[in-house]
């Protein structure tokens, strides 16, 4: 087994993870540190505490917004989007 | 504040527009709260602010001018508290509901509420994501909403700043009479002198009137809310099933709910609304949160893949005849309540607040009060649940 | 024979489990993680790399590990969510998302081992990306083998941060300042704890070793109090200080980098608990830590907590404290077993330890002093310092509770997890008053534990 053999995208970018691997490291590991906008002031924001607690690593994942990047785990032919605010 | 000329009893958003509509008549007015701002219904409210869901009857009028007033407050005050002219769309989905549904908003009509009558296409056309399963509902403009706890803050603080006080922590524990008329209250720290107090304690009226030596049958009727994470705009209006008014109506101790749904400024939606009378019971029912989560899903399926963030519970004031309590107490003189709103505080409050004014100062009331006179109760022909 | 619930597979459920399950309880052992460990020993899925290397004692975690997994009475749900808990009549029900379904588990035996993650503090850009936990930077490289950045700056309070730059640099990253706020002399009072704690010496050692090797030096009493971010909106530098025993900024200095670490020990996560009704308290620390008894009994009977959730005190006194709440959950359930002196003893002087750390690293109040009024407070609803002056100033708040309520502060996905802790400090502080415990305790208090999506909500009995 290789140790990237999954593939999905981030917008626009293909990116690569192993199996295992959650989505923000994954994007951590391509050095995309931004992973979304906040809601009122636009700033962005990115992977905070790694572990599932404050929700700042927010994304759509295959159109299902407010998911942690830092959670979810990365799978072939995934969708990830950065989210903007609430994703409207 | 030594002497004033009058004490409010409750800092949530009825003693909050007694006291503003009292202090721009010119009088000196303590609020007391044993609380925060707004730390009972007030702040477990949505912020209801509604004609649609009232028969023709004096509440209706009460309500139709306290709408008004809501509007004219935020422009008195500076606003704050995101007061927003949303409009609410009543829906049903059964013949029998769609009839009533038209007898109701055809008398409110009457009565002066603007009404729309859509079909489904037009109903989808202002709420798009509305299941298709509903094609009848009515469009209410006049329905607005306001954030509650920030209306009771932002109203006590313009009080406040027009010479008024406000204390809290210190909680009233007898109410000082003189010969049938009231001369100030004791709290736990401190004593006050005034010669009129304005009971605003919401769910609590009754234990002020019995300290009072007077009686108020005011219970509480539970309520759970469901708030969502923040979401886009999916829902525009205040939307709900025509099944509330009846459930508002209802005199049943049992659970009813019925889906009331709504977003916020802040992003959330907001989920109603059970009814129930358990008396204070505080304890969170898993089973009507999933009763309300069905409901709300039924008219709104992409709600579905909304994230539940918070559920709350509160307790409406209310009296056996549903309607409000405001005016003067029948055996003590200088005793006035404002109370009993139920779920309808936040939207009646200014009239309230502008009738007390009214017949405390001696001006005529803009509507005959006498339907939400505390005379009517007897003594004790009331037990609370 | 009922079963025993355990919340949790860090070092505390782990130990509880075996402990249980040897004393002859059927144990089912739930944990939100994908794979056991719990924060301490999280480990990657693959064994593409050699995981002891970001490890001080790997070997005790697969000890645990493989004989929860070999042990036949241990049923375990890995990466399952609990929302709810709640507590009727004695018996607990645990309302759970598992493998996309809600599943429902009753039960009068409970463990409660749902672990901690980092406190932090707020400062001038501590929400732009790149400023993490130094909890968040070690799961990336424990758990799925990646470096947040090159240039790392770990900065903080407490023990935690040595194993982070340690693992920073054996992962091949460069820490370009390991901050520690505190003196370092405090340690020397606690010098019998020292001794008789001799392997947590050793484990430190193990970490300065690594960092001394890489040319990195701990400077003390200096904390990063601001972050800035380049054009594209990312970190590009910190602020750091020289600060006094109060933690008020002395003299500052801007140094360059990709990743701030940056943690001031640990907030003990008690929402499950709480949810059940259990009673929690104060710790020394100020953090909100679950009441146990002698037998890690919880003031609800049948219901036992073990690890960090009791007092944060590391992974050595989490499994004594486990092994103890699987041993006391067993009996209750009616197994022939008891709690040995030796139990007792172990958990004893590992106590003391983790008493001598919160000594060691007393967070002081002048953090305050580095924000701004324009300082994000709630990362989640985005409200600033001004915002929750405003509440107490014009608004009339006069309780954290009110604060909240009035700005959404703490109001949002994360539940208050981040800020609520240190609002508390705020508002009070504010408010020229200390805060009280009933002000703590009401600001983990989360009737749901976890959002949950209103489909699965409504699909439920």
């Amino acid at each position: 087994m290789s140790q990237f053999d999954i593939e999905f995208t981030f917008d626009d970018n293909t990116i690569t993870a192993s199996p295992g691997q959650s989505v923000g490291a994954a994007l951590l590991a391509a050095n995309l540190r931004s992973l979304g906008q906040t809601r009122f002031n636009k700033n962005k924001r990115g992977v905070f505490c790694g572990i599932g607690v404050c929700f700042d690593c927010l994304v759509v994942v295959d159109g299902i917004a407010n998911q942690r990047a830092c959670i979810v785990e990365a799978k072939s032919g995934m969708k990830v989007q950065t989210q903007v605010g609430s994703n409207a | 504040m030594k002497n004033p000329d009058a004490i409010v009893i409750g800092a949530g958003v009825v003693g909050a527009c007694c006291a503003l509509a009292l202090t721009n008549a010119g009088l000196k007015v303590l609020i007391i709260d044993r609380g925060p701002v707004a730390s009972g219904t007030t702040g477990a409210g949505e912020g209801n602010i509604l004609v649609s869901d009232k028969e023709p009857s004096a509440e209706l009028t009460l309500a139709i001018r306290s709408r008004d007033l809501w509007f004219e407050i935020d422009t008195d005050i500076g606003g704050g508290f995101e007061l927003e002219a949303k409009g609410g769309v009543v829906v049903s989905r059964s013949a029998k509901g769609i009839s009533d549904l038209k007898r109701l908003s055809a008398l409110q009509k009457v009565n002066g509420v603007e009404v729309i009558e859509l079909d489904g296409a037009g109903l989808r056309k202002i709420e798009p994501h509305l299941s298709e399963s509903v094609d009848y509902g009515v469009l209410y403009p006049g329905d607005a909403q306001c954030q509650p706890m920030l209306a009771a803050a932002q109203i006590i603080r313009a009080v406040k700043k027009r010479g008024g006080s406000f204390i809290q922590g210190e909680n009233v524990v007898k109410i000082n009479a003189n010969a049938g008329s009231i001369t100030g209250v004791t709290t736990d720290k401190n004593q006050y002198a005034s010669p009129i107090i304005i009971n605003a304690t919401g769910t609590w009226a009754g234990e002020i009137a019995k300290l009072a030596g007077s009686y108020l049958p005011i219970m509480p009727r539970r309520g759970f809310i469901l708030v969502t994470s923040p979401a886009p705009k999916i829902v525009h209006h205040k939307v709900y099933d025509a099944d509330y008014v009846a459930n508002v109506a209802s005199s049943d101790a049992d659970l009813q709910s019925a889906a009331v749904v709504e977003g916020t400024a802040s992003g959330t939606i907001l989920i109603g609304a059970s009814r129930e009378r358990v008396g204070f019971k505080g304890d969170m029912d898993i089973s009507i949160l999933r009763q309300l989560a069905r409901q709300a899903i039924s008219l709104f399926p992409v709600l579905a893949d909304i994230q539940l963030l918070r559920a709350y519970r509160g307790f409406r004031p209310y009296a056996p005849d549903h309607l409000p309590v405001i005016g003067p107490d029948k055996n003590i003189a200088g005793l006035w309540h404002a109370a009993g709103h139920e779920g309808a505080g936040i939207g009646l409050a200014p009239a309230t607040g502008d009738l007390i004014a009214a017949q405390i100062t001696g001006r005529t009331p803009f509507m005959d009060p006498s339907a939400f006179s505390p005379v009517r109760f007897k003594g004790g022909e009331y037990v609370a649940v | 024979m009922h079963n025993v619930v355990i919340i949790g597979a860090g070092p505390a459920g782990l130990s509880a489990s075996l402990a249980a399950a040897a004393a002859g309880a059927p144990v089912l052992l739930i944990d939100s993680n994908p794979r056991l460990g719990g924060q301490y020993w999280r480990m990657s899925a693959d064994d593409f790399q050699d995981q002891h290397n970001q490890h001080f004692d790997l070997d005790t975690g697969l000890l645990l590990i493989n004989a929860v997994k070999a042990r036949k009475e241990i049923e375990v749900w890995s990466g399952a969510q609990i929302w709810s808990a709640t507590n009727k009549d004695g018996k607990n029900t645990l309302r759970i998302i598992y493998q996309g379904k809600e599943r429902i588990v009753n039960t009068e035996n409970l463990i409660l081992c749902t672990g901690a993650y980092d406190r932090t503090l707020p400062f001038p850009g501590w929400d732009i990306p790149g400023v993490m936990t130094p909890g968040g930077v070690q799961s990336l490289l424990k758990g799925h083998g990646v470096l947040a950045g090159r240039r790392v700056v770990v900065a903080g309070s407490g023990p935690f941060l040595l194993p982070v730059a340690a693992g920073v640099i054996k992962a091949g990253g460069s820490v370009v300042a390991l901050l520690e706020a505190s003196k370092s002399r405090r340690w020397l009072t606690s010098f019998f704890v020292l001794l008789e704690n001799i392997s947590k010496i050793k484990e430190a050692f193990y970490y300065i070793k690594t960092i001394s090797e890489a040319k990195v030096r701990a400077r003390f009493g200096q904390a990063v109090i601001a972050a800035h971010a380049a054009s594209n909106g990312e970190l590009e530098s910190v602020d750091i200080a020289k600060i006094d025993r109060n933690f008020r900024i002395k003299k500052v200095q801007n140094i360059k980098c990709d990743v701030a670490a940056i943690g001031w020990g640990f907030t003990a996560d008690t929402s499950l608990a709480g949810s059940l009704g259990c009673n929690q308290l104060v710790a020394k620390d100020d953090g909100v830590v679950v009441w146990v008894d002698g037998e890690q009994q919880t003031s609800i009977p049948g219901v036992f907590a073990a690890g960090e959730i009791t007092g944060i005190g590391g992974s050595d006194l989490s499994m004594a404290e486990g092994v103890i709440a699987g041993i006391s959950a067993a009996k209750f359930v009616g197994c022939n077993v008891e709690v040995l002196k030796a139990h007792r003893k172990r958990r004893a002087k590992r106590q003391r330890f983790a008493n001598a750390l919160i000594r060691a690293y007393p967070i002081k109040p002048g953090w305050k002093s580095w924000l701004k009024d324009e300082t994000i407070i709630c990362r989640c609803e985005e409200v600033c310092l001004s915002d929750l002056k405003h509440s107490i100033n014009e608004l009339g708040a006069t309780d954290s509770r009110t604060a909240k309520l009035l700005t959404r502060c703490g109001m949002g996905l994360c539940q208050g997890r981040i800020c609520g802790r240190f609002v508390v400090d705020l508002v009070a502080n504010e408010l020229n008053l200390s805060p009280t415990d009933t002000d703590r305790i009401s600001a983990v208090n989360r009737p749901i534990i976890t959002p949950i999506p209103l489909g699965v909500l409504a699909l439920g009995e």
